[in-house]
């Protein structure tokens, strides 16, 4: 328990090179990285960790980069620390980040520039802290995590990874304080009306296919459903038609299902499946449901080792920590019975917008606390 | 005439010199210093990335520069207080050999962080580079010290233009091609080889600097070829590829300013060097216009070719750099 004591002390050393930190984050997060085309910041990932003179720097097939830290005992396990590198900012969007007194901001810098800069970092802090792991610590980003993505990266590292892992960290952007150790089992899934652009007067009163998924949103809010298990349908992203005049001919909606108990994910999904078949069949229209991605629910308890030390780390460095679930890298882990949690890295403000930005101070407290949970793992206070 | 042998001989690539380590041991075994001098006029959304990315890379990790100096024309946004913040020295350009007539420019600023640097080679790099990365600073230097005939070297990138959402692939160089092309295709062919001659970036001994006349305005890049080619030959100059630079988009009437900046400057060298005459003074007004309520009114714009002579010329230099007036070497 001696690290802990020593938090404050290493939270200092780490600001002392917060210049290293600020050029890792604005030098990825500048390389545009959406989902599926990650190969430029890839690339990018791999030519700073080659700097850093790492153990073993490369990618897998799924062209993850990956970077291996040495540890000193053999055969003991690794320890991942994991940040997804793909974000929502397609590659025209303009990724010029701007470096102010007390925040950096730029395109998907909360998700997740921030936390991929972080993890490039990470062994230069090694090396200014003088740690030495028991553990090999397997640095990862991985590609293909968020929307259509579906966690692929995670999913293929942990497939193709032969021998046990020991434990493992996600690192977010923000928020300072988030702690997830529980996933819901989850289903995404997108809705999609189609409808006959033909021409001739029997085509004028076509549906609207806006109307459409409206009467469609309307009978799913009508189901019922349980607060045991816990289920609920979270609509998250609508879009449809041309212009303000014009009946709108395509329209597509994205939600998701989210539960803490399968079988509660799969019976929503036969009931939305079965509203879409109806809707389509009466109203006539082409109405597609696809699944984009789904996840199996997994938790650690409360009182597992690594949830309660990640906590005493966390009030050690004045941080008060906020949980809830987390569809991401973590269920992966999770679901392969790694036990694993997931941090955030500073406070930000705008998430998702072109002008995110980050706050520079929270950092050095964000790494600390991963230092912090580190040390835990690797003394084995962890290993439940 | 088609020669290109300098270009072939004299061109590299930023990854010529991408082993840091040996630069600063070449660095350290030839006991140079090197400055990096930044001149800003309200930069305040990009020089403390600069900043940040060279101490980091440069100064921090791989201690090739020795110092970070920021010469500031007066700006009236925060880019004095961000630049100190993040441990560059500051400077505000007017506050620099105080009893010299105050001129406003960026050459004024680079002829002034001759006298407040302290390094045997001096790299400028533009305040408004959205890209930056340290690769900028450190493929000046490598031919510098790696090649014992080179004594000043030159950028040059693709230049895509940020606009307010998407960056544009290609543009930029308007300048280049339309006015001073023309003029080295006429008068030094030889020199056209230089691909971007009005690039920002460039980095040199202190020993040619200090030798060459500055204009204060936007000639400063022009004469510098002009003079450091006239004085010691195309051989010491070097050209380093940086990839890509995205820079702030300049409006035509803008860039027709440069453009009359940098014909002075051309005229002024033609006639030094006794290959044209001019038979009336030039005139120093640049008029353009604008439409305003319908009607054709002339902008008319000073611009003055005011030049600062070489520095060594001044005795505060020379007091300060020890060197004797009368021989021009250090004692």
């Amino acid at each position: 328990m001696d690290y802990i004591l020593k938090l404050p002390e290493y939270e200092k050393v780490i600001k002392s090179i917060k210049e290293t930190i600020i050029t890792n984050i604005v030098l990825v997060g500048q390389v545009p990285a959406p989902t599926f085309f990650e190969q430029n910041r890839t690339k990018v990932i791999l030519e700073r960790m080659s700097e850093l003179n790492i153990d073993e720097c490369s990618t897998d097939s799924y062209q993850n980069p990956i970077g291996i830290i040495r540890g000193t005992r053999r055969n003991m396990p690794p320890l991942f620390l994991v940040a997804h590198i793909d974000t929502i900012f397609d590659e025209d969007v303009d990724h010029n980040y701007i470096v102010k007194e007390k925040y950096i901001a730029g395109p998907g810098i909360l998700d997740n520039s921030a936390g991929v800069g972080i993890l490039v970092s990470l062994p230069e802090i090694f090396k200014k802290l003088n740690l030495h792991f028991k553990s090999d610590i397997v640095l990862a980003g991985v590609v293909q995590s968020i929307g259509r993505g579906n966690l692929r990266g995670i999913r293929h590292l942990l497939r193709g990874w032969s021998s046990p892992i020991r434990g493992a960290i996600c690192l977010e952007g923000c928020d300072l304080g988030r702690l997830n150790y529980y996933s819901n089992g989850m289903m995404r899934c997108e809705i999609i009306c189609n409808i006959s652009s033909k021409q001739g007067w029997e085509n004028n009163f076509r549906p609207n296919a806006i109307l459409v998924l409206y009467e469609v949103i309307n009978r799913i809010l009508k189901l019922r459903l349980p607060q045991k298990p816990q289920a609920r349908v979270i609509f998250g992203k609508i879009s449809g038609g041309v212009k303000h005049g014009k009946i709108a001919l395509t329209a597509k909606l994205g939600f998701e299902i989210q539960s803490d108990s399968e079988a509660m994910v799969k019976e929503i999904y036969n009931d939305i499946r079965d509203i879409v078949s109806g809707i389509s069949h009466e109203r006539t229209v082409d109405l597609k449901l696809k699944t984009v991605s789904s996840t199996n629910p997994a938790r650690l308890q409360f009182s597992h080792p690594l949830v309660k030390q990640t906590i005493s780390v966390m009030k050690t460095l004045g941080i008060a920590p906020a949980s809830e679930n987390s569809e991401s890298e973590l269920s992966i882990f999770l679901a392969n019975d790694i036990p694993a949690v997931t941090l955030g890295m500073s406070k930000g403000d705008n998430y998702h917008l072109e002008n995110g930005s980050l706050e520079i101070e929270p950092i050095f407290t964000g790494i600390a606390q991963v230092i912090g949970v580190l040390l835990a793992l690797d003394s084995g206070e962890c290993d439940g | 005439m088609g020669n290109n042998a300098w270009i072939k001989k004299n061109t590299f690539h930023f990854s010529d010199f991408k082993d840091l380590n040996y630069l600063v041991r070449e660095k350290k075994r030839k006991n140079l210093t090197i400055s990096l001098c930044l001149p800003t006029l309200n930069e305040e959304e990009t020089i403390a990335k600069e900043i940040v990315i060279f101490r980091s890379e440069l100064v921090l990790r791989y201690p090739l520069i020795d110092e970070i100096v920021v010469i500031d024309s007066g700006s009236t946004d925060k880019t004095r207080e961000v630049a100190k913040a993040f441990g560059a020295s500051v400077y505000i350009a007017d506050e620099i050999l105080p009893d010299l007539e105050k001129q406003k420019g960026k050459g004024e600023n680079l002829w002034k962080a001759l006298y407040v640097t302290s390094g045997d080679i001096i790299i400028y790099i533009d305040a408004d580079i959205k890209n930056i990365h340290h690769r900028f600073a450190y493929a000046l230097v490598g031919p510098l010290l790696l090649y014992d005939n080179i004594k000043y070297v030159k950028a040059f990138y693709e230049r895509p233009i940020a606009g307010r959402r998407k960056t544009r692939p290609t543009g930029g160089g308007r300048v280049t091609e339309l006015v001073v092309r023309p003029f080295f295709s006429l008068f030094f062919p030889e020199m056209a080889q230089i691909i971007q001659p009005l690039s920002g970036e460039y980095a040199g001994f202190r020993k040619i600097f200090e030798e060459i006349p500055f204009p204060i305005g936007y000639g400063v890049e022009t004469s510098m070829l002009l003079d450091i080619c006239e004085k010691w030959g195309l051989d010491v100059i070097a050209q380093v590829d940086l990839e890509k630079r995205v820079h702030r988009n300049q409006d035509t009437k803008a860039l027709g300013r440069m453009s009359f900046a940098i014909i002075n400057t051309f005229v002024d060298r033609l006639e030094k060097l006794g290959v044209i005459k001019t038979q009336k003074k030039l005139l120093t007004k640049m008029i353009q216009y604008k439409i305003i309520n319908n009607e054709y009114r002339p902008d008319i714009f000073d611009i003055k070719k005011l030049e600062r002579p070489p520095i060594i010329d001044i005795p505060e230099y020379c007091k300060k750099f020890n060197i004797d007036q009368g021989t021009k070497k250090n004692d």
